[in-house]
């Protein structure tokens, strides 16, 4: 008898597993989805993220474990469940010469329901090129096409693979507004990414993967605040950094020098800063700029993996 | 109602894809036209002998202006000089007493037809000066089937229409799913409700469409162009063409399942285009090539197709005698369906 999840959530994994030839991809991953939120799956490239996600989707087989999407099993139910999902895969391939509306038309019939290209064209903000042939389509306006066509059979959830890799900022943040924009329709959303900015901004929750495990999962602010790992006071030099003991001396506060940057770790920047500023200029310190980092998920795969996402 | 909206879907996009409708529609009734027009039989073939010094001066020399062969008389320096700049194609000098004839290897299908004519018409004069007549024996041009039809464009009809269903097979099917599963285009299906056997269906009626417009194309470019008749048949005819369009359509998705990429694809599919499309009498008949090779590429099954479909086209005749022909055909065909099947995938 499977185990039917609880009606708050779209979608369970437990205990996933993918064995390549080479590598172990994805080895004993558990995910709980809830829905109507944006879920993401934050990990450097090779962690597992993308087979994870074609698992999810049933595009790839799973060597061990447990999915469970919208209360369906992918054995049993796989047509009902390709009816009430969407994909975005992380590169969508079409015809050079398929106009975005045909290509919305042409997939949408493969559905029982759809909705109108019209309506998705619209929610990409691509009306103005409904009728381009696709090769036309910058990297961004191709993107968002892709994402159309994931939402075109009107999903109850919804998977992009990498959505804004490769795309230039501003290109990013339109698609990070039509992300939102689903969101607010209600739909559930599961994305991969390995910027974490993106998944700072955009994930109601999310799990940090690497070497094709979870290592955590929370809310973005809470992870940062549950590592307790301190803001940082930055005090950057134009031309190469003094000895801060002194300074340190008087503060009272440990400094770090490297590379024309003081660094100053602390809990509560907002105490520390009078007494800094004041320190600073009874020692003269020459600084150009004072800024504050808070701790970012950065620091805290950083943290959990010593490595850097970008590594 | 799922499977027409492919179909036409693939239309469409093939029609905007100008290069596959001129490789496609083009490209063959160009070839059909150029090779037809260049190797028209009846017009005299324009070939140029060079009488050099003396010789032009010699009774031969006179008596070869009245045939085909247009003499051009020029002073020993001369013909030299144009013998080096590889113009020349056969030249009758003065050697030793005697004359002599000599033909450019570089220029061997004029120079060949220049030395027979010379022969003859030496052997002609030397028969008069003995006093006699010579006498021709007659010759008729007919293909093997006795059809009436003789002129090259003929020949190369039947051959082409072979040579398409293979280039759609190897490359419209073959090449283009390769292309699909290597950009993820089927990935992109597979994660929808749609039959993957809609998408397929949906493409090999395209490709059958294709080929039948293709094919009436051609057979009208022959007919108006050349005058060239199918002489069997339409019904035989459409039942040959289907026979190989099946078989080169299975050779096409077969072959796909053994590559990775387009790349990978290219390098197998020319392992069986070439061969096939030289070495298969699409063009001319290999009967002097040497047995091996005649033999070796009876294995392969676009020679034996097309001797079938000439014997139906050309010559009007039934398949009685291609039994075994039509059969190879038919084992590459249930053999590349079986494969295709069998390790067909697509991701």
């Amino acid at each position: 008898m499977h185990p039917h999840m609880p009606p708050e959530l779209a979608l369970t994994a437990r205990n996933l597993r993918k064995q390549y030839p080479k590598v172990l991809a994805v080895d004993g991953l558990d995910l709980d989805v809830r829905r109507g939120e944006v879920f993401g799956l934050l990990g450097p490239n090779g962690a597992g993220k993308t087979t994870t996600l074609e698992m999810l989707e049933g595009l790839t087989p799973m060597d061990g474990g447990e999915i469970e999407v919208l209360g369906l099993d992918w054995r049993r139910d796989g047509a009902a469940i390709r009816a009430r999902i969407g994909v975005q895969l992380q590169s969508t391939s079409l015809f050079n010469k398929i106009t975005p509306r045909e290509a919305l038309e042409l997939y949408g019939s493969y559905y029982p329901r759809c909705l109108s290209a019209d309506a998705l064209l619209d929610l990409v903000q691509l009306t103005d090129k409904a009728d381009a042939y696709h090769v036309t389509l910058s990297g961004g306006q191709m993107q968002r096409l892709a994402l159309a066509l994931a939402l075109v059979n009107d999903p109850e959830l919804v998977f992009l693979d990498e959505p804004t890799t490769g795309l230039d900022p501003q290109a990013r943040r339109g698609l990070w507004d039509v992300v939102r924009r689903i969101k607010a329709e209600g739909r559930t959303v599961i994305l991969t990414t390995h910027y974490m900015d993106e998944a700072e901004v955009l994930c109601d929750r999310l799990a940090i993967i690497d070497h094709g495990k979870v290592l955590t999962q929370g809310t973005p602010m809470g992870l940062i605040q549950e590592l307790a790992i301190p803001s940082v006071v930055e005090l950057t030099f134009a031309a190469g950094e003094p000895d801060p003991a002194p300074f340190a001396q008087r503060l009272g506060q440990a400094v770090t020098a490297r590379a024309g940057i003081w660094e100053i770790p602390t809990f509560d920047p907002k105490a520390l800063l009078p007494g800094l500023l004041e320190a600073a200029e009874a020692s003269a310190v020459p600084y150009q700029q004072i800024h504050v980092r808070r701790a970012t998920l950065e620091d805290v795969f950083l943290h959990l993996t010593g490595r850097s996402l970008r590594d | 109602m799922l499977l027409y909206r492919q179909f036409v879907m693939e239309w469409k996009l093939f029609a905007r894809d100008r290069a596959a409708m001129f490789w496609t529609f083009a490209f063959p009734m160009l070839l059909l036209a150029g090779f037809g027009t260049i190797f028209r039989s009846g017009s005299a073939p324009a070939v140029t002998l060079v009488a050099a010094g003396g010789a032009a001066r010699t009774p031969l020399a006179q008596a070869l202006a009245t045939t085909p062969v247009k003499v051009l008389a020029l002073e020993g320096p001369e013909a030299e000089a144009r013998w080096r700049k590889g113009e020349t194609s056969a030249e009758l000098e003065e050697s030793g007493g005697g004359l002599r004839l000599r033909v450019n290897t570089y220029l061997m299908a004029q120079g060949q037809m220049a030395a027979q004519i010379v022969q003859q018409t030496s052997l002609a004069g030397q028969v008069r000066a003995r006093g006699g007549e010579p006498t021709w024996l007659p010759v008729s041009m007919e293909s093997p089937g006795h059809a009436t039809s003789a002129n090259y464009a003929a020949f190369l009809l039947p051959g082409l229409l072979g040579l398409n269903l293979l280039s759609m097979g190897l490359f419209s099917v073959g090449m283009v799913n390769v292309s699909y599963r290597e950009k993820g285009k089927f990935r992109r299906l597979a994660v929808t409700p749609l039959p993957k056997w809609i998408f397929l269906a949906g493409q090999v009626l395209h490709r059958l469409t294709v080929t039948f417009l293709q094919s009436a194309f051609m057979l009208a470019l022959g007919y108006f162009a050349f005058d060239i008749r199918n002489q069997g048949s339409y019904l035989l005819l459409a039942g040959v063409m289907a026979w190989g369009t099946a078989c080169f359509m299975a050779m096409g998705f077969a072959l796909a399942s053994f590559a990775q990429t387009s790349e990978g694809y290219a390098a197998i599919s020319n392992v069986f285009f070439f061969p096939m499309m030289f070495l298969s009498g699409v063009y001319f008949t290999l009967d002097s090539a040497p047995k091996w090779m005649q033999q070796g590429v009876v294995v392969l099954p676009l020679s034996p197709y097309l001797k079938a479909l000439r014997a139906v086209f050309n010559d009007g005749a039934d398949l009685s005698g291609h039994g075994v022909g039509m059969a190879v055909v038919g084992v590459w065909t249930a053999g590349c369906f079986l494969l295709a099947v069998k390790r067909f995938k697509w991701a």
